[in-house]
């Protein structure tokens, strides 16, 4: 299945993208779909190791969530407004 | 639960304060307390040239309605209205606003100090700083966001 992968400031920057399709098995869960992604995109890691944060469809994720095909999927640094 | 007239939005427009502040004075109010956040030149010795603002937009959006939900529960106010603006800002434009009315002071305080400090921690928005030697996407402190809200 495919899922759509947003990235923002930071993360988007790090990757050069800002939307990509990504292409997980069935039935994996958020934590396994992220773990996919990160695998993809070692920068991430390296440069932000401790302040990824998560999304599922515009909310922040819970672990063993079920992602579905043509979910959207986001990935970013803790957060910087104000 | 959101009042009638509870507002929150997203704009590349500079934020004219008082409008905000004032859009609704609700008739059971007797005051509203706004926060203007705006764009600080000195951080101790650093000279900020400019920022920029960026939001996953329909997720921050998402979240000032939680953040407004969840204040209405813990304060005893009537009326709260947020208004964060993207894009670049240059040296003391307003980057956003926090405005909130209720029958009395001290809950509006609150509540925005409150609205404001979740603000930061959970509505998914960063800033770019730029300075003479460079720019830096800047980290937010709290990265617990997703542990409280999921």
């Amino acid at each position: 299945m495919k899922v759509q992968v947003l990235f923002f400031g930071a993360t988007a920057e790090a990757i050069g993208k800002r939307e990509i399709e990504f292409s997980l098995v069935d039935n994996v869960n958020a934590d396994e779909a992220f773990a996919a992604i990160l695998k993809s995109f070692p920068s991430l890691q390296q440069n932000f190791q401790d302040s990824l944060l998560f999304a599922v469809n515009q909310e922040y994720l819970g672990g063993d969530k079920i992602i579905k095909n043509g979910d959207e999927l986001a990935v970013f640094t803790a957060v910087s407004g104000g | 639960m959101l009042s009638e007239k509870d507002f929150f939005e997203l704009t590349t427009q500079p934020i004219d304060t008082c409008e905000v502040a004032r859009r609704f004075v609700p008739n059971d109010c007797g005051a509203t307390v706004t926060l203007d956040g705006y764009v600080r030149q000195f951080t101790k010795d650093k000279e900020t040239l400019y920022l920029e603002y960026e939001a996953y937009q329909p997720m921050a959006l998402k979240e000032m309605e939680k953040l407004i939900a969840q204040a209405h529960e813990q304060f005893e106010i009537s009326l709260v209205g947020i208004v964060h603006r993207l894009g670049k800002l240059e040296i003391g434009e307003t980057s956003v606003v926090i405005s909130v009315a209720a029958p009395h002071r001290r809950a509006a305080f609150e509540a925005c100090e409150w609205l404001i400090k979740e603000l930061k921690r959970t509505v998914p928005i960063w800033k770019k700083e730029v300075y003479a030697g460079g720019e830096v996407w800047v980290e937010g402190e709290n990265q617990t966001a997703r542990l409280n809200n999921s």
